[in-house]
């Protein structure tokens, strides 16, 4: 392999591995293990609605509405608190996320709208939900120590979403690599036909994947409500941007049938990283966006011009 | 074995660096936005005075995402701020990382935006308007213009926002205080938004027509609605005192042509010194109150000249 492709296939390694590089060049004391601590948790909560969105890019679906589930998931488990106690309500928050999941995968499978559509729609009524559910205010949780609580560090390292957060992803890695359903979900993605002819059922795997993504953005939801005490119907509004680059700086391919969970570890990492070095050098939040978006050009244009030998599903991107 | 190589190198690039910049102050400043009529001002402001005073900050702009801003809290921390301070856009989602911030010793202020009482024991103090001031001296002013009686409508913002029960509470307590015989027609929300507040007033010009001897709006933004309402519907008519609050470039055109009575300024400069020279005497450990507010100033055609409009 040519030192350009190898450079190719470890994009995200290298543009993370560039990051970190430069940043701590540049910002007094970043590399430390509590900047690493915080540049997880920051990633959190994209990271597992990542995770989600990883499986629904590989089998060639989208969900532009997890941003409105996050939302509706945290309002559920803050509403229900005081009713029937805060962990059945977060319990009820996660299954809320799923049922969002549900209708957008009912819509896609069942009614074949395409899912760019049907989940733009799903996001404005979901969306819409939250405020109506709320009068558009936020609404406090009962106990105030819980989210001092959850947003404790443990082995200098971990918060509980990060930890999440990383468990989920390299259980969705195993998934995605050692098992059949999981390569049957690149099946799907790649030609949903001759998965189908190949004795596969596509509608089923796309249906469960929409569930899978709407439980993960209602658990990041009510992880977001739980250490905020808070449930907002504005929680959520600018996410889908940040899980979309994230999930595709990662190596996962939009047009479906490419992709690795551990690209998307990468891809958060690398998103995390750029976020928390610009911030500590007080760069305006709108040149940080021009930044994000001409890295994820970059990476794109990189994929689409040298073409690392022939489709490794797993391996694309894989951040080693 | 090649991670704890990397801790130590770690460790030793953290201690190096910790070396490097343990001299001037540095404050952390998560503000509401960075391209925002009231907000940039009062940033520019705060970044100003900060370098007068030898202090650094760190401006982290949260674009009116709380979410982001709560994870800003973090980075202050993790970046070992001297002092945090906060412009809240939630009552209530920024408390843990408060209570981080105290757990780590870093005092930290709120700028602004009011919280909710459960923050009041993670903040030292808080700076900014006092809304229900800004009723009572409204109430004072629309007193002054129709010598202490007539009657008068109420154009107010959002129902249940904090600012609009401040404005409207301390318009209505401050006219029985000091015994007016003003009578409050009624009182309409429009939001703060100038195209509602135009079909309101509409509404209350048709109900009220001459009865209206004057107008009490939330906002300037508000009150440029009803103005445009009463030239529509009664061309060539003297217009009512008006009395807004905000102090915008536009208030005091009209205030100058005789369009509205007076506007109340609440400066985003102020807004922004008096938050940091507050957190300076926080890192110097002088005492400081827990609530310290902006001056406001009264703007009439007598001193609209002298007055800079907020914004």
């Amino acid at each position: 392999m040519t030192m350009l492709a190898r450079l190719v296939r470890y994009r995200v390694t290298v543009i993370l591995g560039l990051t970190l590089l430069v940043a701590s060049l540049t910002v007094p004391g970043f590399l430390s293990i509590s900047t690493l601590s915080l540049g997880l948790d920051r990633g959190a909560t994209i990271g597992i609605i990542a995770t989600g969105m990883t499986v629904l890019l590989i089998a060639r679906q989208i969900d532009l509405s997890v941003g409105s589930t996050f939302a509706l998931a945290g309002i559920t488990a803050v509403m229900l608190q005081p009713a029937i106690g805060i962990w059945p309500a977060a319990l009820a928050g996660v299954l809320a996320g799923a049922a969002a999941g549900a209708i957008n995968g009912l819509l896609s499978v069942v009614f074949k709208v395409n899912a760019l559509v049907a989940t733009l729609a799903t996001m404005l009524i979901f969306r819409s939900i939250a405020h109506w559910l709320t009068d558009s205010q936020p609404v406090p949780g009962t106990d105030i120590m819980l989210s001092v609580a959850l947003s404790k560090i443990y082995l200098e390292i971990f918060t509980l979403r990060s930890a999440l957060f990383v468990g989920a992803i390299l259980l969705l890695h195993v998934w995605l690599t050692r098992t059949v359903a999981g390569r049957n979900l690149f099946a799907v993605g790649s030609n949903a036909d001759a998965a189908e002819a190949s004795g596969i059922a596509p509608g089923r795997t796309v249906f469960l994947a929409f569930v899978f993504a709407g439980a993960l953005a209602g658990v990041a939801g009510v992880l977001q409500s739980l250490t905020t005490n808070t449930g907002s119907p504005v929680f959520g509004a600018e996410l889908i941007v940040t899980v979309i680059a994230a999930v595709v700086v990662g190596g996962t391919r939009i047009e479906g049938g490419r992709g690795s969970a551990l690209g998307t570890l990468g891809g958060v990492l690398t998103i995390a990283a750029l976020t928390t070095a610009m911030e500590f050098q007080s760069v305006p939040a709108y040149i940080q966006q021009v930044v994000s978006g001409l890295i994820l050009i970059l990476l794109v244009v990189l994929d689409r011009t040298v073409r690392p030998g022939p489709r490794t599903h797993a391996a694309a991107g894989a951040s080693g | 074995m090649t991670k704890t190589k990397t801790g130590m190198i770690i460790s030793a690039l953290a201690l190096l660096a910790s070396v490097g910049w343990a001299q001037a102050k540095t404050v952390c400043y998560v503000t509401a936005a960075d391209a925002h009529a009231y907000a940039t001002p009062a940033n520019e402001a705060l970044e100003a005075r900060a370098k007068e005073l030898g202090i650094e900050v760190i401006t982290l702009s949260q674009n009116f995402d709380v979410q982001t801003g709560t994870e800003q809290l973090n980075t202050c921390i993790a970046r070992k701020a001297d002092g945090i301070i906060l412009w809240p856009l939630d009552p209530q989602a920024y408390i843990p990382g408060l209570a981080r911030a105290q757990q780590a010793e870093i005092p930290a202020i709120l700028i602004n935006s009011p919280m909710d009482e459960q923050a009041d024991r993670f903040i030292v103090s808080f700076t900014g308007p006092d809304v229900y001031e800004e009723g009572e001296m409204a109430a004072d002013s629309l007193n002054d213009a129709l010598d202490g009686e007539g009657a008068v409508v109420v154009i107010a913002g959002q129902a249940g926002n904090g600012t609009t029960i401040g404005r409207v509470g301390g318009f209505v307590d401050r006219l029985t205080e000091v015994g007016s015989k003003i009578e409050v027609l009624d009182t309409v929300n429009a939001d703060f938004d100038q195209q509602k507040a135009l079909v309101v007033s509409r509404d209350l010009i048709t109900r009220f027509g001459d009865g209206i001897d004057g107008v009490y709006a939330n906002d300037d933004t508000m009150a440029r609605g009803f103005i445009d309402a009463w030239k529509e519907a009664k061309p060539g008519e003297p217009m009512p005192p008006i009395v807004g609050i905000n102090g915008q470039k536009d208030a005091f055109v009209s205030i100058k042509s005789g369009e509205m009575y007076s506007t109340i300024v609440q400066s985003p400069v102020e807004d922004g010194k008096l938050a940091i020279e507050t957190m300076a005497e926080i890192l110097d450990g002088k005492e400081v109150d827990a609530r310290l507010p902006i001056p406001l100033t009264v703007v009439t055609k007598a001193n609209v000249d002298s007055v800079e409009p907020a914004f």
